[in-house]
């Protein structure tokens, strides 16, 4: 299943306009004007002015809170994608309440305390994002996260992804039964979604600090339901076109 | 927003049509009527064979019409069935089952031979078999040369697959109690592969069958976990893995891939 693209020059503008491109500049916006956010509960608000917010929506990075404030546009951001701002594309500070500057460790454990999984989260966010998926929560579909190949405006998420923790004790357990295979699969289908489980492996590097993350390894696997009744003929000619859009199968050297 | 606006317009009852995935919905299956299942008709070409206990295989003795160039196992000029075989073809009323009497076994004493679980197939797997052979798939057990002619050729090109075989592959003899050898060894609680599955393809030489499309596995009641995965990948060495699960007698196929996403520009 190769991307759904919304309309007949979605692709090309994507193509266009690669998402690297978009980030990168968001980057170096966000550095330049020496970005601030908000620890605001489980979410860090961030004020942009005209050219950012433009570049926030265009990355999606965050959502935007509606309000009546003329020179500003408020964003709110979730754990992964402030951090992700803050630890891996260093172009973001955020403060606590008190307006006090929080370092990368204790942003850190601020993250852990509200989410104890928050490290294989965003070892599985960042490691999408950095291949320059888009990655958007998935609790609308009852996964972890989505993947986008570009822009939600020019596409359809093309993967509802499955967080899951190799070693001792997967805490995310969520395919652990048949119905549970069955449950997500039959969802994800009904989307037009393949269902992606990202593996992490902590390989006993703990979580004391954000560190240790990128000493994780993620392996990424898609479950998918096979009906023999659709697949009685040789398909890899079509299976190999659609692969040069969607996914380079390891499996099959 | 405008995602879930998309998106949910696909709803339920077009995911047949979407995504391929759902061969039947609910509803369709059932019939309210008398009760009565139709019944195939009866054949004029009705091959034959015998049960060997100690094989545990069916001789075949008695063979007719072009089915047997994708089922049997051919070892010394004799083609011989597993019981799976056996059943499907007892069930279409294209082969009938002797025993050493050469007395006619009714369907029941085959169905015995599956419940008893000793022949090598459980009643799951051969729901499995039945639902890929009536679609025309070409379904052998897994690592179970079809014939010991192209053995060494097709060696070549499996070789990783299965110690099993390479090691009926070294043994010169055509013994048959090495046939039976490999059926005991399967291991029964965990995930492991038990059908080589290949495409529909009239054109099927059991000298040259090739590597199966993929290996059709089942486990012990559980999704395959990571471990298994991996282990059961490495023992098939590069032939795409599916996984079997049958509820109610529904028999759905999984797949669970190693993929890499592309790095986007």
């Amino acid at each position: 299943m190769g991307p759904r693209w919304k309309g007949k020059d979605s692709e090309a503008k994507a193509v266009k306009d690669p998402m690297s491109k978009i980030v990168w500049e968001l980057q170096s916006s966000l550095i330049q004007l020496k970005s601030q956010g908000l620890l605001c509960g489980c979410s860090v608000l961030l004020a942009a002015e005209a050219e950012q917010a433009v570049l926030l929506n265009r990355a999606c990075f965050g959502e935007p809170i509606t309000a009546a404030e003329k020179d500003k546009q408020w964003f709110q951001l979730g754990l992964e994608e402030a951090f992700y701002l803050c630890y891996s594309l260093k172009c973001l500070n955020i403060v606590g309440e008190d307006k006090r500057l929080m370092n990368v460790e204790e942003l850190w454990s601020f993250m852990k305390s509200k989410k104890a999984i928050f490290p294989d989260f965003y070892k599985a966010y960042s490691h999408l994002r950095m291949k320059n998926w888009v990655v958007k929560s998935g609790s609308r579909y009852g996964v972890d996260f989505v993947a986008y190949r570009h822009h939600p405006a020019l596409v359809h998420s093309e993967f509802a992804v499955l967080v899951s923790t190799e070693g001792g004790g997967d805490v995310n357990g969520r395919i652990k039964m048949w119905s549970d295979v069955h449950c997500t699969t039959r969802l994800c289908g009904g989307v037009v979604k393949t269902l992606l489980v990202l593996n992490i492996n902590e390989n006993s590097q703990g979580a004391v600090s954000p560190s240790c993350v990128e000493k994780y390894t993620v392996k990424e696997r898609t479950i998918r339901r096979w009906n023999p009744e659709k697949c009685r003929e040789d398909h890899t000619v079509v299976e190999s076109e659609t692969n040069n859009h969607t996914v380079i199968e390891s499996g099959t050297k | 927003m405008e995602v879930v606006k998309c998106e949910s317009s696909f709803g339920e009852d077009s995911d047949d049509d979407s995504h391929g995935q759902y061969a039947n919905d609910d509803d369709a299956e059932y019939s309210y009527a008398s009760g009565l299942v139709p019944k195939l008709q009866s054949r004029n070409i009705v091959s034959k064979a015998r049960w060997n206990p100690k094989m545990e295989m069916a001789e075949v003795i008695v063979q007719k019409g072009s089915l047997w160039k994708t089922t049997g196992i051919a070892r010394s000029g004799m083609i011989y069935c597993s019981i799976e075989e056996v059943l499907f073809l007892a069930e279409l009323g294209a082969l009938i089952l002797l025993d050493h009497c050469d007395a006619t076994l009714p369907l029941e004493d085959i169905y015995v031979k599956v419940a008893n679980g000793k022949n090598g197939c459980s009643w799951e797997q051969f729901q499995a078999y039945k639902q890929l052979k009536s679609l025309g798939y070409i379904v052998g057990r897994h690592g179970v040369p079809w014939s010991l002619k192209g053995v060494n050729r097709s060696n070549e090109c499996v070789s990783s697959k299965c110690s099993v075989e390479s090691a009926l592959a070294d043994s010169e003899s055509e013994d048959k109690s090495s046939i039976i050898g490999m059926f005991n060894g399967m291991q029964i609680n965990e995930a492991r592969p038990v059908f080589d599955v290949y495409l529909p393809n009239s054109k099927f030489r059991k000298s040259s069958p090739g590597d199966p499309s993929f290996v059709l596995c089942f486990t012990g009641g559980y999704p395959p976990s990571k471990a298994e995965l991996e282990a059961l990948e490495r023992q098939c060495g590069g032939v795409p893995l599916k996984f079997c699960h049958i509820e109610h007698g529904r028999v759905n196929f999984f797949s669970f891939d190693r993929v890499e996403l592309p790095v986007l520009p």
